[in-house]
């Protein structure tokens, strides 16, 4: 089932028509204003009339460029982000340039010749621009910046999420529930058990996974997912475990084994209505420790994407553990589907 | 009311969930099972049921699968999907079945399955089947011959030629008539037949080579079989070009 989720804004400016966004708006303005007023020399009785009508000047540019920015909103969104950044800053210095003339042309006869402004008619337009354009730009940078941030952040929870379902196959999940929907009937002792075992699989999969643990820990982890499956599968499943060689002190981060075997299991046994045999080998190779993951394969059937994502995850961890001696490498041989891991040995300290 | 209820499940304790909770529902229904889809199918056409609780996940062929067979039975059974997780087969449902239960399946949910999959009748079940692509390609051809349900396995299959509304399904050991059409059947077995004629779809895996007689005609010689098939010319060079993919695809 798809999930409604609320549309997320595409375009770094916020919506300038909204009650907020104006407030904001005009708080900006006004501590432009006050700025503005306190780089003058002097102060006079006549500074508080000055200071109203330098509020009333900014006031009208600001909200005429906040007002083209809205109507030109949804416009902007369906364009490239370089060219919404170009024509918004554009609408700005043109909505600047407008509002200048006008106060030029209009406020200024209407108050009498020099009671507003002391300046030539190029002096007041250029300073007007050029306070507009530093302003604007800053203001421009600030949305975009927050804009970014919100993005990444939500970027980031998603990817967290898709790293905890990789961890959290709902399809066993929710086989596993039934499961024991169906043990506890029959059989509460195995239900009691499932439960346990489920718990600690959950447990391991929430902790930090930046934790090593001792093979003897990965290996009961994994004991506890085969015998969930176990029940499931009844005799399809077989699996052989060849490991006497790797010493149980050895650190592997944790659940590396078990998403593999999982995918074996999903892919290699589920689809065989007879079942087949999974086969765990470990060996040492000197200085590093091989796993070597095999289950039957047969050529009709697909890899789908949730092997990608489980093997992906395991790789990375491995990565970032042990640079470039952590590796997974899959492969198909004949009628099996192999998955290698290799990973330094490093004993328990 | 008795009724005979299936319930096909490839796991036992997913079956027995399903059997004990029928029996708290229904208890003078009669309750079979089946772990497989093919097995399901025998059954079906053996016993009758009335109602089959199917899965959706099983080896071999799956739910989806089984159910548009049971649906070309003369009198086929009300089905009712269940499902672990809902990945994907929502749509191939909304087409399909009566209702659509996720496991672990509640009791009140089953009820209502049930009681909505005692009213349809076996003409508004068949409707259900409607001939259209499917989204992932059948595992099986099947057609009604003399009542009963015959089953083909895709991989068995040689080519495919259509003929007057029904389409000749040729394998080693005989033929089928389906009532299908080709241009559906060539989009759903993409991967595995092409077209070679307007009315021939060929499994690539069967083709062993191409020939050109006197006048310039191209025919395609089959695997275990006599008579060449004609190539049209206007397809020849896509024919060409998916053999030579697939002999490259095959090393």
């Amino acid at each position: 089932m798809q999930q409604q989720r609320a549309p997320s804004p595409t375009i770094f400016l916020p919506d300038l028509c909204g009650v907020r966004a104006l407030f904001a708006v005009v708080m900006v303005s006004e501590l432009l204003v006050f700025v503005l007023m306190l780089t003058r020399t002097g102060f006079t009785m006549s500074a508080l009339s000055e200071l109203a009508l330098l509020s009333l000047y900014v006031q009208f540019i600001a909200l005429s460029a906040a007002a083209a920015l809205c109507m030109s909103r949804p416009g902007l969104s369906r364009l490239p982000e370089t060219w919404a950044v170009l024509l918004s800053y554009g609408f700005i210095l043109a909505m600047v340039s407008g509002v200048c003339e006008l106060a030029w042309w209009v406020l200024n006869p209407a108050l009498g010749d020099g009671a507003l402004i002391n300046l030539s008619h190029r002096d007041f337009f250029w300073r007007t621009l050029g306070i507009s354009a530093i302003a604007a730009a800053l203001i421009l940078r600030y949305f975009y910046v927050q804009f970014h941030w919100q993005q990444q952040t939500a970027a980031e929870a998603r990817a967290r999420l898709q790293a905890l379902q990789a961890r959290i196959r709902p399809h066993f999940f929710f086989n596993c529930m039934n499961t024991i929907a169906s043990l506890t009937r029959s059989d509460p002792v195995s239900a009691e058990r499932a439960v346990e075992d489920l718990a600690d699989l959950f447990r391991a999969s929430l902790s930090d996974d930046r934790d090593l643990v001792t093979l003897a820990e990965e290996f009961e982890l994994v004991r506890h997912y085969l015998r969930i499956e176990a029940l499931r599968l009844g005799p399809r499943l077989q699996v052989e475990w060849r490991v006497a060689e790797v010493p149980l002190t050895a650190m592997i981060p944790q659940l590396t084994l078990q998403p593999l075997l999982e995918n074996a299991i999903y892919h290699g046994i589920e689809p065989l209505a007879s079942g087949g045999i999974i086969i765990l080998e470990g060996r040492v190779h000197g200085a590093d420790i091989e796993f070597v993951i095999r289950n039957p394969f047969s050529t009709g059937l697909q890899q789908h994407a949730g092997n990608r994502v489980a093997q992906e995850n395991v790789r990375l961890r491995l990565a970032a553990h042990f640079g470039a001696r952590g590796r997974l490498t899959p492969a198909v041989t004949g009628g099996e589907y192999l998955v290698s891991v290799w990973l330094p040995l490093q004993r328990e300290s | 009311m008795a009724s005979k209820l299936l319930i096909v499940d490839d796991e036992p304790l997913a079956r027995a969930r399903l059997r004990a909770q029928l029996a708290e529902l229904a208890a003078d229904a009669v309750i079979g099972e089946a772990s497989t889809g093919l097995q399901a199918l025998e059954l079906v056409q053996a016993w009758h049921p009335d109602i089959v609780l199917l899965d959706i996940r099983m080896p071999g062929m799956d739910g989806l699968e089984t159910a548009r067979h049971l649906l070309r039975l003369p009198h086929p059974p009300a089905i009712i999907f269940t499902t672990a997780f809902n990945e994907h087969a929502l749509a191939a449902f909304e087409t399909q079945a009566i209702d659509y239960l996720l496991k672990p399946v509640r009791l009140e949910r089953l009820q209502s399955a049930l009681t909505r999959a005692r009213l349809f009748t076996s003409a508004q079940l068949r409707e259900l089947a409607g001939d259209r692509a499917e989204p992932v390609a059948r595992t099986h051809f099947s057609a009604l011959s003399k009542g009963s349900l015959r089953l083909v396995h895709v991989q068995d299959v040689r080519y495919l030629q259509a003929d007057q509304g029904y389409v000749t399904v040729n394998f080693a050991t005989g033929e089928l008539l389906i009532q299908e059409s080709l241009r559906a059947l060539e989009e759903e077995f993409r991967e595995a037949f092409v077209r070679i004629h307007r009315n021939t779809l060929v499994a690539v895996a069967y083709v062993l080579g191409l020939e050109r007689d006197g006048v310039g005609n191209c025919s395609v010689q089959l695997d275990g079989l006599v008579e060449k098939l004609p190539i049209s010319r206007r397809l020849l060079s896509d024919v060409r070009r998916r053999l030579r993919a697939n002999a490259a695809g095959a090393d």
